[in-house]
């Protein structure tokens, strides 16, 4: 939530080649102009940094002028960048629902992510993370979704199974906490709790 | 925030590698059934399975279905059926048990423990008739499983007890005749019985259980092989304390999802959750043995020297792994050596490199003992007792759980082949030494002390 007065967040995205210092020269920008991140997301795609970052300014510092700042760390063209107000603070998660993991593998074609991501879409399920692994000639993807509570989960499992069949992949589906209870340390009754 | 490669891992565990939770156990204590009439006592015991464990196949699907992890069976476990039988007669012991029968079909789940007597000290009435109407009761029912508690560190062993069950072993396989002699692959003799064991044929709910209880068994043999395997192909010079800790990490990734599985089961019924066993229990199906472990570790011929020392690494790398794992461990936790239902073992019986002698040697380090292991149909009493007071001997002294599940096969003899089929698997008759050595100290009977180790307080 924003630490100023009269402070107005805003959602910034920087693209760029992968290079050592990107990090502290978004946040220096960020920082000069006394706005302070509250959000954070940073990866690196096939050679491209990508961070996606909130963070509330003082009231009076226009877009324009946070997108000068950080345009000045980079060279001419070198990076995309774009900031807007963000505007659903607070609001509601897209889904209500309980957190799935799935996973889909098989041989790399271009129509697989778009089948997968159409279905999701048609049955109200909502992606929050997504990741492909390239083994030429095979492919898996991985993601993190929230299934709304009012799906059965079984159906889905068994929509998606045989969607993806027909494109010869296998397919996984499964409550976050299976994951969670394999690579955490802390009690499983938490998990449950949770 | 859960990493890809962690996903990944697990995703392998449950499509690639047989993880499964092998048994979720619902433990229901039965003893507020007795009433003057025996048939009002059955319809009791039944009414009350069905108030307590009529939707526990349901939740297990559904949940099984949420997760990705099979349940493989979903069992009763009652408390011991011996409590409803003193003042009764051997034709009451069969109602009984008859009632658990149905109680179990009737809530869908294929095998009900707890046809089960507590002799390590003395027998009362209602015991000795429950003892003496195993024959009849496992070659008359279906589902029904028995357990007789001969011996306990702190009591000894009741070798009049161990004599009389030793019997009815025999009885029993010959009462099954007709399926080779299947109805003593329904009952286990123990020393130290757990009160929470899941697994059948021994499971029961002791009398320190809370009324209603879920326990869970998990497995993962298959898991644990994978895992040395790639440990040995990554690292051919690995260590045998690489494939120790390899093997706990494993466990506790086994034991966890037992846990996942057992509370949310639990919550969902209503009952209290119990205990996590950890033991791994295979099936006849490659790549879900035990056997296979010893074998990855690199004891080609199971029964070799050193097999004994592969068991012990296992079992205590998996008690380790799944200590850590969840507080709520207990049962029998270990690894079995159920020799039909494990083709390695199976096979390695056949090949006459693991004996009977080596496979008690395995069970003072294993998690059970003796277990599902053919004998001869022709074997005298008294060396069915002697292996019983051997194995008895074994988790006495040592303070831990033994038992014996021996099935001698009627009209078969040494290197016979015979087939169970599904989870029991098949295996070869195998050979009993000096079958008739003991006889004069077995009809000895009495009792054997309780050890110096069982006076601790």
């Amino acid at each position: 939530m924003p630490a100023q007065n009269q402070a107005q967040r805003y959602v910034i995205t920087v693209v760029v080649a992968d290079r050592v210092g990107i990090l502290r020269d978004v946040s220096a920008a960020v920082s000069d102009l006394s706005g302070v991140i509250d959000g954070i997301s940073q990866t690196v795609v096939q050679a491209y940094f990508t961070v996606t970052l909130t963070a509330a300014f003082p009231a009076g510092v226009a877009p324009e002028e946070i997108r000068a700042a950080l345009a000045g760390a980079f060279g001419p063209d070198e990076a995309f960048i774009a900031v807007r107000r963000h505007a659903a603070a607070g609001g509601p998660p897209p889904v209500a629902g309980a957190r799935y993991v799935i996973t889909v593998t098989g041989p790399n074609r271009p129509t697989v992510l778009k089948a997968v991501t159409t279905y999701l879409a048609r049955r109200g399920v909502n992606i929050e993370d997504w990741n492909v692994m390239f083994d030429e000639p095979y492919v898996t993807h991985v993601g993190e979704i929230t299934v709304p509570l009012s799906l059965d989960i079984k159906q889905v499992q068994d929509e998606f199974h045989h969607l993806m069949s027909q494109l010869g992949m296998t397919t996984c589906i499964q409550h976050e906490n299976i994951f969670r209870a394999t690579n955490e340390v802390g009690p499983i009754t938490s998990l449950l709790k949770g | 925030m859960l990493r890809t490669s962690d996903i990944l891992a697990t995703v392998r565990m449950l499509q690639e590698e047989h993880l499964d939770v092998r048994t979720v156990t619902l433990g229901v204590n039965v003893a507020e059934c007795a009433r003057n009439d025996m048939a009002d006592t059955c319809r009791a015991v039944e009414g009350k399975v069905a108030a307590k464990a009529g939707n526990l196949v349901r939740v297990c699907d559904e949940i099984a279905g949420r997760y990705g992890l099979p349940v493989v069976n979903k069992r009763l476990a009652l408390s011991a059926a011996s409590q409803l039988l003193e003042g009764r007669s051997a034709r009451d012991a069969l109602l009984l048990a008859r009632a658990m029968d149905a109680a179990a079909a009737a809530v869908r789940v294929d095998l009900i423990g707890g046809f089960t007597a507590l002799v390590h000290k003395g027998m009362t009435p209602g015991e000795q008739t429950l003892i003496n109407s195993l024959p009849v009761v496992l070659s008359r029912t279906d589902r029904v499983c028995a357990s007789i508690n001969v011996a306990d560190t702190r009591s000894g062993i009741n070798v009049d007890a161990v004599r009389l069950v030793a019997q009815k072993i025999l009885n029993t396989a010959e009462a099954t005749a007709d399926t080779n002699g299947f109805g003593a692959a329904k009952l286990v003799v123990f020393a130290n019985i757990p009160e929470d064991n899941p697994f059948m044929a021994g499971a029961f709910l002791g009398p320190g259980a809370p009324e209603c209880v879920i326990n869970v068994g998990v497995s993962g043999p298959g898991v644990v092989k994978r895992a040395v395997d790639r440990l040995t192909k990554a690292r051919p010079d690995a260590s045998l304390d690489e494939i120790a800790e390899e093997i706990k990490h494993t466990a506790y990734r086994v034991t966890r999802t037992g846990e996942l599985i057992g509370r949310e089961v639990a919550a969902r019924l209503g009952v209290a959750f119990g205990v996590v066993d950890l033991s791994l229990a295979p099936t006849p199906l490659v790549g879900d043995s035990v056997g296979e472990i010893y074998q990855a570790m690199g004891i080609h011929e199971l029964g070799a020297p050193g097999t004994t020392a592969a068991v012990a690494l296992l079992n205590d790398a998996v008690k380790k792994g799944g200590a850590f794992a969840s507080s709520s461990v207990g049962g029998l936790s270990g690894a079995f050596i159920p020799v039909t239902e494990d083709h390695a073992l199976a096979e390695a019986v056949a090949a006459g490199t693991l004996t009977i002698e080596k496979l008690e040697a395995m069970t003072a380090v294993c998690s059970i003992g003796i277990d599902m292991i053919l004998v001869p149909g022709g074997t005298p009493a008294t060396a069915v007792a002697g292996i019983i007071l051997d194995e008895a001997a074994i988790g006495v002294m040592n303070g831990k759980t033994t038992g014996v599940r021996l099935i001698p096969v009627p009209g078969r003899d040494v290197g016979d082949r015979v087939d169970f089929g599904g989870l029991f698997g098949g295996g070869t008759v195998a050979r009993i030494n000096c079958p008739r050595g003991s006889a004069a100290f077995v009809n000895r009977g009495g009792h054997i002390p309780a050890p110096l180790r069982g006076l601790t307080n």
